[in-house]
């Protein structure tokens, strides 16, 4: 079980680091929506092209996002398998009753590029800001702010829980425990599960009443100002015209 | 289980955030009626953590592994509150693991959401009439999960006929899931029952 580092490389220095928190979530959001629904394969590997530029101008280190994106594709590809066997359409090949079609062919890989592209904005979205500034900056775009509280304190938890839950594990483990999936193993890690819920709700109470001693009142408090400059307007727009450019360019040639 | 970015039509992404934002604020509203937010905000986002990490955990069977959803138990243990706790775990699953897409997020809400806040309804119904809960465990894990497949497939057919034969294979590929959550959820039902049964919906209404 890793950490979540998705903020790991936040504090290195670039124009999409530098860009202001909002504007950022802003225009990359947009990116993301319209990169996903591009309808042809050309359109989207123009997409996934724009997206590789900005990942070079953000100087994330490589490995960052390349092991990210290798779980994205490893997950969407059966589809690369299912889809020209299923598809109707053109048949490119055939073998007796099988046949592949080119336009399964087509399909499946317009959804692997397309997820890929946005998978790309959305790392190089959360890689260069810190993780906890970006939530405070979704707080400033008016997301509610008891949806805002939860997402703070599960992210700030995980990392306590999930050293709980190693510290369970490796008593579990010297004891020699072995996680398989027959009855006994699953009903063993039950317990475990049972344990770890249990403890996390009396840290729950615990947690509770301390912020509650500090004052807590259910209203997030902010201590980040953030402040727009013209060189994030500078930004902003050319990425957010692009966005919408790849959905109306026919209206505009 | 999740369903990435760049899969679903603009149509079926767009009913799944409105459904999910209105789902969202019904059950906070929901919450808020018998207990202080200020009091549940806390708690929930630490048992939500609990399941986030809970949720890491991957059983290997044969030469794959499944990593465990959980929502049927969510759904026994927070209530009709596993709505919103599923909608902070899915996003943080996306955003800090990029498990499931972040345009995906509404429909993917639903389709774990809605089967955890049916479980619920089915354990608060099976427990009264006095059905053994480990059982009534078991049930709720594997229903969960047997529902979230069906929903699964049903969005994957609606944004597109060419993902019919990929929607039951996604589905398919759920039934040893379904089985070790199954299993799972009633070892942990008779664990809170035994150990520290404030934590189910039984003693609630009591």
């Amino acid at each position: 079980m890793d950490y979540p580092e998705i903020d790991r490389y936040a504090s290195i220095d670039s124009p999409i680091h530098n860009f202001d928190p909002r504007a950022k979530i802003i225009t990359f959001m947009v990116m993301i929506f319209s990169f996903v629904f591009l309808d042809s394969i050309t359109k989207a590997l123009v997409g996934l092209g724009i997206a590789s530029l900005i990942y070079i101008i953000a100087k994330l280190p490589k490995a960052f996002v390349i092991h990210r994106l290798k779980v994205v594709f490893l997950f969407l590809f059966p589809l690369l398998i299912i889809m020209p066997l299923t598809v109707d359409g053109q048949a490119i090949a055939q073998y007796h009753s099988i046949t592949i079609t080119l336009e399964g062919f087509q399909y499946s890989s317009l959804v692997i590029i397309r997820a890929l592209s946005a998978v790309t904005l959305a790392l190089i979205m959360l890689g260069t800001t810190r993780f906890d500034i970006t939530i405070k900056a979704l707080y400033m775009l008016k997301v509610p702010g008891t949806l805002i509280q939860m997402l703070m304190f599960t992210y700030r938890y995980i990392f306590v829980i999930m050293d709980e839950f190693q510290r369970m594990w490796k008593a579990m483990e010297s004891k020699g425990f072995k996680l398989k999936a027959n009855r006994y193993g699953l009903s063993v890690l039950g317990n475990m599960i049972g344990m770890l819920i249990i403890k996390s709700y009396d840290r729950a109470q615990r947690v509770y009443q301390s912020m509650i001693s500090k004052g807590y009142t259910g209203n997030p408090g902010t201590i980040v100002n953030f402040k727009l400059q013209a060189k994030d307007y500078a930004i902003a727009l050319p990425m957010i015209l692009i966005a919408l450019f790849m959905h109306t360019y026919h209206l505009v040639l | 289980m999740h369903i990435s970015d760049g899969v679903l039509s603009p149509a079926v992404i767009t009913a799944g955030w409105a459904i999910t934002v209105l789902l969202l604020l019904a059950t906070l509203w929901w919450g808020k009626r018998d207990v202080d937010i200020a009091e549940e905000i806390p708690k929930i986002s630490v048992m939500t953590g609990a399941f986030f990490v809970a949720s890491l955990i991957h059983v290997s069977i044969g030469p794959t592994s499944v990593h465990l959803v959980l929502n049927g138990l969510l759904g026994v243990v927070l209530g009709t509150l596993a709505y919103p706790a599923i909608f902070i775990g899915l996003v943080l699953q996306a955003l800090l693991f990029q498990h499931g897409g972040i345009t995906s997020i509404g429909v993917n809400v639903i389709n774990m959401g809605i089967p955890a806040l049916i479980v619920y309804g089915v354990f608060k119904k099976g427990y009264s009439t006095g059905i053994n809960p480990s059982i009534l465990g078991t049930i709720c894990g594997s229903m969960a999960v047997l529902i979230s497949a069906i929903m699964l497939a049903i969005v994957l057919i609606s944004t597109g006929e060419e993902f019919t034969e990929v929607a039951y294979a996604a589905a398919a590929a759920n039934i040893p899931i379904m089985i070790i959550e199954g299993i799972l959820t009633g070892s942990v039902v008779t664990f809170l029952l035994k150990v520290r049964p404030e934590l189910l919906p039984i003693n609630k209404e009591k």
